[in-house]
């Protein structure tokens, strides 16, 4: 693929390049990148004058496969997309099929959606955390936070059989109901969770050489983060408080009651320091959920060929990572005509150019690490 | 804003370019010409006050000829959203680009010439995205085909027929 | 203990001369027999180090660490590690300046090998007790910044350049305040000598008297020895690869295996300065002086994985305006009140 540096050329000939101003290429294969993006960065010393992401190295064809399957044939799809966060990626799917075919889900659903969504995201800022850990320097805490994933998984695999890409939710409600017992285990694994949350803090929040490193980088103003449409903990962190879950509630979030963290200054920092909290309010909202779970089916009686009505529709929710829609387009038949994803982290991953430039290289890292990008989401 | 309330100012300013108009689900819907889509996107940014683009899509109605692109705007501030839909003729695949008022659709449009081939006027980095720089073709349109391509027995296109070359 | 070993080496010498022949031959083999006693000393310890790093950081991770090799607890992994390095292709980059690039692991490893003369096992126990011991210390293991720009320059590569100079960078500036931190002791001795200042410790440990001493030798002791939190010439997270990433096999055991000796120095210098040398109570002195060194050992273990890792420009912030003020305010009080006192 020789011609695959021809805008790299390009743009050397267009930036006037003084001498000490050098381009320096971060990825493809880096262990910091946190999957396949390659970034190519400006440097003036120490300093960061640009920076141009490349991606599509993990592009496969996920919309075009989405054209020529049955809506139920793409839920497996949808997993593995942001593989870190599936359960949500199946939500996000059955919720916009469920609104464009008018179908209600049973009540057990609705709340077992909820819990499992929000043991997700647990899991899914547990990872988060780990990496970051990792990129400053910290595998004590990569190392503690995995211990706590895994117990996840083991819950999440009782549920689903998979340990990673579940594929649970069906267009109705979910695949199964849970096994017995599985909601006292729930609540075991909160019981050993919560008090694990202030031993990060004392590795991590409470670190000064841990707050030195990323408070005051990579801040990203308030209107640039709407202009870029950044959304989850990266618009959070900028101070905008926007949380699908509490201003445009899907399923029962409006029943359960938590806080959203909102940041100040948007830098690392504060993104950091979202996430963190957040896991703080998902447990709250997993103990309301385990209280107030009604008996019953978790699966609407469906068509087996499920048709949709001609139109389309833009659906979102708030995964981990941000907005996560799904718009798609019917056209009467058991195949969506077009379907597309809308990607929390392609669209935050395009603020990068703007919250990088005028930090140190060193940075980079971290900044990059505060978006928490997932490539495959990036580049379906 | 309610839903209608943001279809009549939109069919107030601008009757001419709209083909159909509806509310469903509660939300507004819009299917309009594409000359004025820049226009129209200001107005509903700046004066309907929905300033977050949620997403931008491209679809290809291979049997009306003609592509569309799809934008999902919404606000942060109010309830209002909106589904705004711009059609262009297949043969010439030409919007004005919307990137002067979102930064957000730079990425978007790159991603909408890249798989479907539709181009953006005025926008400032207009290549690839997810594809390599040096493919040929946009895959996401319904009469692309890959030298590679085998199909399902149940599908009646030929397998192996070369259209056009996809790599250089 | 010194009167043994004066004997020993007196009648060694007589032998010779007994022969006929001159001096500087038994002068030499005795010379070689300590460094291989000194080589051997930093072998083992360094793999018995390696082997403890790993458990220890398994045990701060909730895990296990090695457990299987060789049977209780992975004793032996070092040595397989060890066997593995050795059996490893040599490999030399084309471009790369080969003098330079083979002399480089070797000048790192003979600055943290000469170091060891000054270091006092025990009463007596003691390769050369110089009488400008603690100054010959900081001047040799100075020497490793040479040996690390040597490994930078001759990889031809770019980046390792740059992670050379950046490590060379930082283990000049924090050199500063470790001399002015070791002069306060010194000012309390009277003497550079190490037995001298064990010797000064018979009623109080210095780490009493120079609290704040200690704590920035320590700091400055982690910096030089480039360990978490200051490892950034070794960060493989970070944009820059170290200055070693075109060494591997043998020479890059070579590099490890001087890390973990220096390691062992500047513990056993703090031990020496700070905490009393090999004086303690009941057991055998050499075992006190192990003993507190791999305590020090343990804490700096225990710091690389507990603290995340420190920017680069904010480490020549903590070198130069936090750590050399300190210093030297506390070579200021000590200087004033030894002047009061006397």
């Amino acid at each position: 693929m020789t011609t695959v540096n021809l805008h790299l050329q390009q743009v050397k000939e267009q930036t006037a390049e003084s001498m000490e101003e050098m381009w320096v290429n971060m990825g493809p294969q880096h262990p910091s990148t946190h999957g396949v993006l390659r970034l190519l960065i400006k440097l003036d010393g120490e300093v960061v004058r640009e920076c141009i992401p490349y991606m599509g190295y993990m592009h496969r064809c996920h919309e075009k496969i989405g054209e020529n399957r049955a809506y139920v044939q793409i839920i497996p799809y949808t997993d593995r997309l942001d593989y870190l966060a599936s359960m949500y990626n199946n939500w996000a799917y059955c919720l916009a099929c469920e609104r464009l075919m008018g179908i209600q889900i049973p009540e057990r659903a609705e709340y077992l959606r909820v819990l499992i969504g929000e043991l997700q995201r647990i899991a899914s800022h547990l990872i988060w955390l780990g990496t970051f850990g990792l990129d400053l320097g910290n595998f004590t805490l990569f190392m503690w936070c995995f211990r706590e994933r895994e117990m996840i998984l083991d819950l999440f695999e009782a549920v689903s059989g998979q340990r990673l890409n579940y594929s649970f939710m069906r267009i109705g409600g979910l695949a199964l109901d849970v096994p017995e017992g599985w909601l006292g285990d729930v609540k075991a694994f909160l019981q050993w969770f919560k008090p694990r949350l202030p031993e990060y803090d004392r590795l991590s929040t409470d670190n000064i050489i841990w707050q030195k490193r990323i408070q005051g980088v990579g801040i990203l103003t308030p209107e640039d983060a709407v202009s870029y449409a950044c959304s989850g903990p990266v618009l959070r962190g900028s101070g905008i408080r926007w949380d699908l879950r509490k201003n445009d509630p899907y399923g029962i979030y409006d029943r359960f009651e938590f806080d959203i963290p909102v940041g100040t200054s948007g830098d690392v920092w504060d993104r950091f320091w979202v996430r963190r909290q957040e896991m703080d309010q998902s447990v709250r909202i997993v103990e309301q959920a385990l209280t107030e779970i009604p008996p019953g089916p978790v699966l609407a009686p469906v068509a087996k060929k499920l048709r949709a009505p001609v139109g389309d529709i833009y659906s979102r929710v708030e995964s981990p990572r941000g907005e996560l829609g799904d718009y798609i387009v019917a056209d009467g038949s058991e195949k969506p005509y077009r379907y597309k994803v809308r990607a929390p982290t392609f669209v935050n991953l395009s603020a990068l150019p703007v919250m990088l430039p005028g930090y140190l290289v060193a940075d980079a890292v971290a900044v990059l690490g505060s978006v928490d990008i997932v490539l495959c989401e990036v580049d379906r | 804003m309610t839903a209608e309330e943001i279809l009549q100012q939109i069919r107030a300013r601008f009757g001419s370019e709209i083909r159909t108009s509806e509310v469903r689900r509660g939300e507004a819907t819009l299917t309009i010409k594409a000359d004025q889509n820049f226009e129209i996107c200001r107005f509903i940014k700046e004066e309907l006050g929905l300033e977050y683009l949620n997403c931008l899509s491209g679809v290809d109605w291979v049997g009306e000829n003609e592509m569309e692109v799809a934008y999902a705007i919404s606000s942060l501030r109010q309830p209002g959203k909106i589904i705004l839909r711009a059609r262009v003729p297949r043969d010439e695949p030409v919007l004005r680009s919307v990137v002067p008022l979102w930064g957000t659709a730079n990425w978007h449009e790159r991603e909408a010439f890249d798989l479907l081939g539709i181009r953006f006027e005025n926008h400032p980095d207009l290549r690839r995205i997810l594809l390599p720089e040096d493919w040929i073709g946009h895959p996401l349109r319904k009469d692309y085909q890959d030298e590679r391509f085998v199909p399902y027995p149940w599908d009646d296109r030929k397998p192996g027929t070369v259209v056009r070359p996809t790599t250089a | 203990m010194p009167q043994i070993r004066e004997e020993l080496v007196a009648r060694f010498y007589a032998l010779f001369e007994g022969w006929g022949i001159p001096w500087i031959v038994p002068r030499l083999v005795v010379m070689l027999v300590v460094v291989s006693i000194i080589i051997l000393f930093i072998s083992v310890s360094a793999m018995f180090l390696i082997w403890w790093e790993r458990k220890i950081s398994a045990h701060i991770q909730a895990r296990f660490g090695p457990m299987r090799v060789g049977g209780w607890h992975g004793w032996a992994q070092s040595i397989a590690d060890g066997v593995k390095l050795l059996l490893k292709e040599d490999i030399i980059p084309t471009q790369a300046d080969r003098p330079v690039f083979i002399l480089a692991p070797m000048v790192v490893f003979a600055a943290a090998l000469a170091a060891y003369v000054v270091i006092p096992f025990g009463p007596g126990l003691i390769v050369e007790d110089l009488n400008i011991g603690i100054l010959y210390f900081i001047a040799i293991s100075s020497l490793t910044v040479l040996g690390i720009i040597m490994a930078g320059w001759g990889s031809n590569n770019k980046y390792a350049a740059l992670g050379a100079l950046r490590s060379a960078a930082q283990a000049v500036s924090y050199e500063v305040p470790l001399v002015v931190s070791l002069i306060g002791p010194v000012l309390l001795v009277g003497s550079l000598s190490t037995t001298k200042i064990v010797e000064a410790q018979r009623y109080l440990w210095f780490i009493v008297l120079q609290p704040l001493a200690f704590l920035t030798y320590f700091t400055c002791a982690v910096a030089e020895t480039n360990r978490l939190p200051f490892d950034i010439p070794e960060a493989e997270s970070e944009l820059v690869a170290g200055f070693h990433v075109e060494y591997s096999g043998m020479r890059f055991a070579i590099f490890f295996l001087a890390e973990y000796a220096n390691m062992f120095t500047v513990c056993a210098i703090a031990t020496t300065v700070f905490l009393g040398g090999w004086r303690g109570p009941l057991l055998p002195p050499w075992l006190w002086f192990l003993l507190k060194t791999y305590f020090l050992l343990f804490v700096m273990i225990w710091l690389r994985w507990t603290l995340a890792r420190v920017r680069v420009d904010q480490l020549m912030n903590v070198a130069w305006k936090i750590l050399l003020p300190l210093a030297f305010a506390n070579l200021g009080i000590t200087g004033l009140l030894v002047w009061v006192f006397s």
